[in-house]
């Protein structure tokens, strides 16, 4: 771990996080407008570089009457499982600013 | 800033919702309206939802085009049922006519009232999105400490 690219990854995963919580706000702010189709963000292999994900139409949604494909049992999950991912992330990036603060203490203060 | 924009998505959602509640209240209390400004019973109205980008500076714009945009809602209409009134005869009335029949609107409480919950219903929705994402940066915020 070098000093300079400490939490970069996991700044870019939060970036993602933070845009797929835009997706999923926008798909339960839609739920009831017709003909809208539910749209999600296309998970990146890896965060190392620097790349903008692409928001793409969720596959494998049924339609209702109206063409809108939004299901909000589906976004009620994905919130959750969203703001448990962003959670999960934003401690272990405290925890390695912890370990910097540390070392620039020499060790000194927790 | 995607978190806040986030926000704002959902509180269209709710500004849309409120206004369709608003709609379906004023259905339920004109329900035995029979004079209106523009003349003959009332009319029953509704929401017509669209997905609509957010006001947004051009950059920003310019850059959720290329990489799709997360679209908010609006009412793009109100649109006013102009299907035949329910005719009920009552000739002492005195908005009926020569043969005893006063048009009322067709407005059905039942229908109605399943329509308020889902308004209800997807309001509280766009609240848990939005206190989600209210969670989410207060534990940005905390980083800092």
């Amino acid at each position: 771990m070098s000093l300079a690219g400490t939490g970069l990854e996991l700044g870019r995963f939060l970036s993602y996080l933070s845009q797929r919580q835009e997706v999923i706000a926008s798909n339960i702010a839609n739920a009831d407008t017709p003909g809208y189709k539910a749209r999600d963000v296309a998970e990146p292999s890896d965060f190392s570089t620097a790349l903008q994900a692409a928001v793409v139409e969720a596959p494998g949604l049924p339609s209702r009457n109206d063409g809108n494909s939004v299901n909000i049992d589906r976004e009620a999950r994905l919130l959750a499982e969203n703001t448990i991912r962003f959670n999960l992330t934003t401690q272990i990036l405290r925890s390695q600013l912890k370990d910097i603060r540390s070392a620039i203490d020499e060790g000194r203060a927790s | 800033m995607s978190l806040f924009n986030a926000i704002s998505i959902s509180a269209s959602g709710m500004d849309a919702q409120r206004i369709r509640a608003e709609l379906i209240t004023e259905n339920l209390a004109n329900a035995d309206t029979t004079r209106t400004p523009e003349g003959g019973p009332y009319q029953r109205k509704d929401a017509i939802f669209s997905s609509a980008p957010l006001q947004a500076s051009f950059a920003q714009t310019l850059s959720e085009f290329t990489a799709g945009t997360p679209e908010g809602v609006t009412v793009s209409q109100i649109a006013v049922d102009n299907s035949e009134p329910e005719r009920r005869y009552l000739p002492g009335h005195p908005d009926a006519d020569p043969d005893g029949y006063v048009a009322f609107p067709k407005i059905d409480p039942a229908s109605e009232m399943v329509d308020l919950m889902s308004a209800s219903r997807s309001y509280q929705a766009n609240v848990a999105a939005i206190s989600s994402v209210k969670d989410m940066i207060a534990r940005s915020i905390d980083l800092l400490r």
